[in-house]
């Protein structure tokens, strides 16, 4: 029995759980989980949901996996790795031995240095970061006294949080620093195009401008002075200002750490091969994105590396075979795949989906504006300011390796699909600009004039009868619908084309009689009184 | 003779016909009935002609010793089978002899095959071809509702949907007259189809008749995940229903955390604002949201998968979730597929069921068949293997020796046929019951000529659980024989136990008593009590005599789950995405499917004039970026290439498809066939192959150097 200890319960951490126990068909491990928060795991990318009200918490709790080789404690923090006497310690003074230890800590909120705000001493009222469930529990119940709200940092998190408090009536202020909206994916164009739409949200923006100070009076927040002296009035600060990679136990330990816990393709510490680390703690080689599809790919390759007692590569499934480990159980035969390029992250895990109401954001690989001087690498872009809508793609050797979508609808989806299974672009990259799926032949058929009907069009499906065989038919002496039905069998079958035979016998009898109008005109309702006749033919 | 009140030969909808003998020929036309309405498709107006096609078999063939198919009398060729099947049994034990029937058996073909393999043949290897079809939507079925029946309301109920959640069914397609159950819908703008082409089923969606959501092939389950995260997260769910009807739901409420409308759309292509508002839609028809009522159907292309059995378990989480299974006018329905597809599967052709959907393995399910049948329930053999393992195991050092093919056309139906056909060539013996000379047929030892359809008496059960009457209208030609009497001439000379009545309404009473106490119970029933006018759904139990009798069960679930607690399961599944994923030497997905003109294997209505005339041979469906890019033409030939082998049809370009996707029917053999490159990966708890991906190259069958060119000019 190998001893697996895991710290942390979050989104990663709990997914690694479930992983190695959906791998361990062998019933190898016996794991313990320390995690430092007192609730059940759940899903921090949807917090700005909840924020802005269109999720309850409820719905926000992860799969807690109950095996009898499982052990969860929650509400415990680990203060101290052993390394020598592997045992993980928690603040009560317990050990927990270890075999393999996880590290899957997470991270921080960033707390900037802002005049009025600590980061070792609790924030003011009316100060928030947006990390937590209780950070969302109250920034939700601060919105119900708030009128007007900053934002300080405008990432993904920010623009969430303020199209989220928007969405709840409060008054909203971004405040930026760097030059560009989302600047680790937006170039300057894209982020104009982006504070546009902000401004139809009725939200204000001071991008590249930093904050000076929270002004607090009586432990309570009353404004936001900017790096230029402005003064904006605010009862609420969200503050998004990036996170920290909790890295403290990690150090503590004599582990090897940089940004985060550093490890090696095989997710393991350089210093101790039997501790691990993965997700927003870890720092591997191709660096962390703070996505949790990340975390969750590493969840699953370390699961299955776990299992097999042997380092998986990365990226060696398909991006929809991201839970590949509990699938190999069902699909022994997995071709393995080859891993991306050193340096570069697995496929699909660095596709940035902004969930802002209001708000179209889509960004993938390599931006254009941005992109190394590569020949082999093309940049299209569609910019089309006055509709909000900006679209760029970069291809590279027959695929797409780069995508920005803002306002860009469902070509987005379709880029995205493309991107993770580096299915081949169109010889011409332009296609990949607008809607591949919007086609129009079957609808632009179904309401065209009888007239202008070419022969071979069919009619009725059910039957295969097409302008042609309708026409013969009348030609041949046909009169009613019931004659037709009986000759050619359209309008037999699902009745669906009723109303286009119809209409094509209307024109057939008024293109070759124009003197019998009127009274013989054929209309549904009388096919509806010929159906006993016809189902009797 | 006068007219006869029967059904189309073809498809699940078993379409209502009129037979009318004639000196001509037998005259064929709709009959007014529930499901079709009095409405035929081409296939059902033209179904005559099956009775006079050219190659009818009509006399027993016998490869003989310079390898060609040589007529026999029936005396000869049945000697020969029992002679050599007593042979083969007697070297290698009772399972070294396979068998594998067919959905478009009658039920009482099905029961007695099973009954054949099991007493006479004493085999467990017994299988068919409805694991193709219908064996996932079982199995999820079973697990979350206690029982399988397609559609457990009658179809008619979706008159009055206010939305429905079409997923991998094209039924414009595969039952025309289908189509019109969804007229009201459509009004409502409540059509909602999943598909990665824009069939003729999705298009029903356009100009406001509903949505079409169009995923990346293989990520249906993702759809599902979504739809159910937004009905959890936007508290649309019915609460009260999940509390009183269910359990399980705060373990699936938990697995659907992680899917995200937005995360979702990464994986299966469909947009995220696109999946709110058709989870929005289908929240807003449901009962309790005050709604006229959802539905929520599956078909073949969402169930021929890996993941086959979760996706349905997906499906059946979202309806349980609306609160839909068992509310008069909202449910969850599989579509069933063949003709007796719903029948076929509960009467003992599944290699771990007996009849009355007992499962093999139940003590006191064997003690009550074999009571029916005359026989010690020890002597019943225990569960054999699926279709493409028992398939796969033919002629290999252990497996069966022998095999007898009933209402199946495998070297065309079944997923990568080539090494199909290699493992029927490895078999002491090939035995094929058909009325046509099929693919499979021209590779057997023994070829038997059987009655079909109009020429015969019996029962269906259809896509909504009714049990109806197949009548004979017309003489079978000399020499053809039902499958009953050959059971019964083969079990005599094999010296079996049991009886072997031939006499179908005589069957019909032994199947109805082996199902009494069984899932889908027919006790109730009888050929005489279906000639009457009532429709009769399953399960309709026998009553103790003095009793009213049971009036069968049109809809399920009304009061309770026939689980042992009354409630539905909700059943935590996830995503993991095609067996045979895409990579850089297969970077397109291949998908299959039906046309209207065909069925299955084809080997009936390519044999149709005026069907083969209408869809005369295969073809490959792509985007035009895509024909572009590889530089081919409509009607140009295009070359499919998988890790199984490749097939090269003429090209047909459309921007109904996907441009990472190609469809290619299934309806022919040789080397225009489909599933000589499809997948033969099965789902882990169904046994169902994953026809519906796979990852393919596609390239020009032949290179054009003008195509190249043109590439080159877009650069410039």
């Amino acid at each position: 029995m190998t001893r697996l200890v895991v710290v942390g319960n979050g989104m990663v951490g709990s997914r690694l759980v479930e992983d190695v126990l959906a791998a361990d068909s062998a019933g190898r491990f016996d794991i313990t989980v320390l995690g430092a928060e007192s609730c059940h795991p759940y899903n921090r990318v949807l917090l700005s949901e909840v924020v802005a009200g269109a999720y309850d918490l409820a719905a926000l709790t992860l799969p807690t996996p109950v095996h009898d080789r499982l052990t969860v404690h929650r509400g415990t923090t680990a203060v101290a790795i052993d390394r020598e006497d592997r045992v993980v310690v928690t603040e009560t003074g317990r050990r927990h031995r270890y075999d393999q230890l996880v590290i899957a800590t997470g991270s921080s909120a960033r707390i900037p240095p802002l005049d009025g705000l600590s980061a070792s001493a609790p924030l003011p009222a009316g100060v928030h970061a947006l990390r937590t469930i209780d950070d969302a529990r109250e920034i939700v119940a601060a919105t119900l006294n708030a009128r007007r709200a900053v934002v300080l940092g405008a990432g993904v998190l920010g623009l969430e949080a303020a199209c989220g408090l928007a969405r709840r009536g409060v008054r909203v202020t971004v405040v930026h620093p760097a030059q560009a909206l989302m600047e680790r994916q937006l170039d300057h164009d894209a982020s104009r195009i982006l504070e546009a739409a902000m401004i139809r949200l009725g939200i204000d923006h001071h991008v590249g401008m930093g904050a000076q100070s929270a002004l607090v009076d009586g432990g309570r927040l009353g404004g936001v002075r900017l790096a230029d002296g402005q003064l904006v009035d605010a009862d609420l600060l969200v503050l998004s200002t990036g996170t920290v990679a909790n890295t403290a136990l990690a150090e503590a330990a004599g582990l090897a750490v940089g940004r985060g816990v550093v490890v090696g393709d095989d997710l393991a510490s350089p210093t101790d091969r039997r501790i691990f680390a993965i997700g927003d703690c870890a720092q591997p080689p191709e660096g962390g994105s703070g996505l949790v599809a990340q975390g969750w790919e590493q969840s699953r390759r370390l699961a299955a590396m776990l299992s097999a007692g042997s380092p998986a590569p990365a990226g060696t499934t398909q991006y929809g075979s991201a839970r590949a480990s509990a699938a190999s159980a069902s699909a022994p035969h997995t071709p393995p795949g080859r891993p991306p390029a050193s340096g570069a992250p697995a496929p699909g895990t660095d596709v940035v989906r902004l969930k802002a109401h209001g708000l179209d954001v889509v960004t993938m690989g390599v931006c254009g504006s941005q992109r190394a001087d590569d020949p082999a690498q093309r940049t299209v872009r569609l910019s089309d300011p006055d509709a909000g809508r900006h679209v760029e793609v970069v291809v590279s050797g027959g695929a797409l390796v780069g995508a920005t979508c803002i306002g860009a609808g469902e070509v987005a989806a379709d880029l995205v699909a493309a991107y993770t299974r580096r299915t081949p672009a169109p010889a011409d990259p332009a296609y990949l600009l607008l809607p591949m799926l919007a086609g129009t032949s079957a609808a632009a058929t179904t309401r065209v004039a009888p007239a202008d009907l070419p022969p071979e069009t069919t009619v009725c499906r059910c039957n295969a009868v097409t302008k042609a065989d309708l026409t013969t038919c009348v030609d041949h002496g046909a009169v009613s619908l019931a004659d037709v039905a009986r000759a050619t069998r359209a309008t037999t079958g699902c009745g669906g084309c009723t109303d286009d035979v119809c209409g094509l016998l209307d024109w057939l009898r008024d293109s070759r009689d124009t003197t019998d109008r009127g009274e013989n005109r054929l209309t549904k309702e009388k096919h509806m009184t010929n159906t006993a006749e016809i189902a009797a033919l | 003779m006068s007219d006869v009140a029967s059904h189309c030969p073809y498809c699940a909808l078993q379409c209502a016909q009129t037979l009318s003998p004639r000196p001509e020929g037998l005259g064929v036309s709709g009959r007014p009935f529930p499901t079709n309405r009095g409405g035929l498709c081409q296939k059902g107006w033209t179904s005559a002609d099956l009775l006079r096609v050219p190659d009818r078999l009509t006399t027993p063939l016998v490869r003989s010793a310079d390898g060609t198919l040589q007529p026999a009398t029936w005396q000869e060729a049945l000697d020969l089978v029992a002679d050599r099947l007593a042979r083969i049994r007697a070297e290698d034990g009772p399972d070294a002899v396979a068998v594998f029937g067919g959905g478009g058996l009658t039920n009482e073909k099905a029961y007695q095959l099973g009954k054949f393999a099991r007493v006479a043949l004493g085999t467990a290897n017994i299988d068919y071809n409805g694991r193709f079809c219908m064996s996932s939507a079982a199995a999820a079925a079973n697990r979350s509702l206690g029982v399988d029946r397609g559609l457990p309301f009658p179809l008619t109920d979706l008159a009055g949907a206010q939305a429905v959640l079409l997923l991998g069914s094209n039924l414009a397609e595969t039952m025309p007259p289908a189509v019109a159950h969804l007229a009201g819908v459509r009004e409502r703008g409540g059509l909602l189809v999943v598909d990665p082409r824009r069939s003729a089923t999705a298009a029903l969606s356009d100009v406001g008749g509903g949505l079409h959501l169009q995923p990346v092939p293989g990520t249906d389950l993702v759809v599902l995940l979504a739809l159910l995260h937004v009905v959890l997260g936007e508290a649309l769910a019915d609460t009260e229903y999940l509390q009183d009807r269910t359990v399980g739901s705060e373990e699936v409420r938990r697995r659907a955390a992680s899917w995200w409308p937005e995360r979702a759309e990464q994986v299966c292509g469909v947009p995220a604002a696109t999946l709110r508002r058709t989870a929005r839609l289908l929240a807003a028809a449901a009962p309790a949201a005050g709604g006229t009522g959802a539905f929520v159907l599956t078909g073949r292309g969402v169930e021929q998968s890996t993941q086959g059995t979760a996706t349905v378990t997906a499906a059946i989480n979202l309806a349980l979730a609306l609160g839909l299974p068992g509310r008069v006018g909202s449910g969850y329905g599989a579509i069933t597929g063949q003709g007796n597809g719903q029948g076929g599967r509960e009467h003992g052709q599944k290699s771990d069921q007996l009849p009355g959907y007992r499962m093999i393995d139940d003590p006191a399910a064997r003690a009550h068949v074999a009571a029916v049948w005359g026989v010690d329930p020890g002597s019943l053999p225990a569960k054999g293997k699926p279709a493409v393992e028992l398939l796969a195991s033919l002629g290999t050092p252990g497996g069966p020796r022998a095999l007898l093919v009933h209402g199946s056309n495998v070297v065309v139906s079944a997923p990568n046929a080539q090494r199909v056909a290699e493992r029927l060539a490895a078999l002491d013996l090939l035995v094929v019951c058909d009325f046509v000379p099929s693919e499979t047929a021209l590779l057997a030892d023994v070829v038997l000529p059987v009655t079909q359809w109009a020429e015969e008496e019996g029962t269906m059960t259809s896509l909504e659980g009714r049990v109806i009457r197949r009548r004979k209208a017309v003489e079978p030609p000399a020499g053809a024989r039902s499958e009953l009497w050959v059971w019964s001439e083969l079990a005599g000379r094999l010296g079996s136990e049991g009886t072997w009545a031939t006499d179908p309404a005589e069957v019909f009473d032994e199947l109805a008593r082996a199902s009494a106490g069984g899932r889908a119970d027919y006790s109730g029933l009888s050929h005489a009590r279906l000639d009457g006018d009532e429709p009769f759904y399953w399960p309709c139990p026998a009553v103790p005599p003095g009793a009213e009798p049971h009036l069968g069960t049109p809809r399920l679930f009304l009061e309770s789950f026939p689980t042992p607690d009354g409630r539905a399961r909700l059943v935590p599944v996830d995503h993991h995405g095609p067996q045979d994923g895409l990579r850089p030497d297969a970077p397109l997905h291949l998908v299959t499917g039906r046309v209207l003109q065909h069925y299955q294997s084809g080997a009936q209505t390519r044999r149709v004039q005026r069907l083969n005339d209408t869809v005369p041979k295969a073809y490959v469906e792509l985007h035009p970026l895509l024909a572009a890019r590889i530089g081919v033409a409509e009607g140009e030939p295009v070359r499919l290439t998988t890790a199984r082998g490749a097939v090269s049809v003429p090209a047909r370009v459309t921007d109904t498809i996907r441009p990472d996707t190609v469809f290619m029917p299934f309806h022919w053999g040789g080397r225009s066939s489909v599933n000589r490159v499809t997948n033969d990966a099965t789902d882990p708890l169904s046994g169902m192959p994953e026809f519906k991906v796979c990852a393919v190259d596609v390239t020009a069958a032949r290179m054009r150097p003008e195509a190249h060119r043109s590439e080159q000019e877009v650069r410039v």
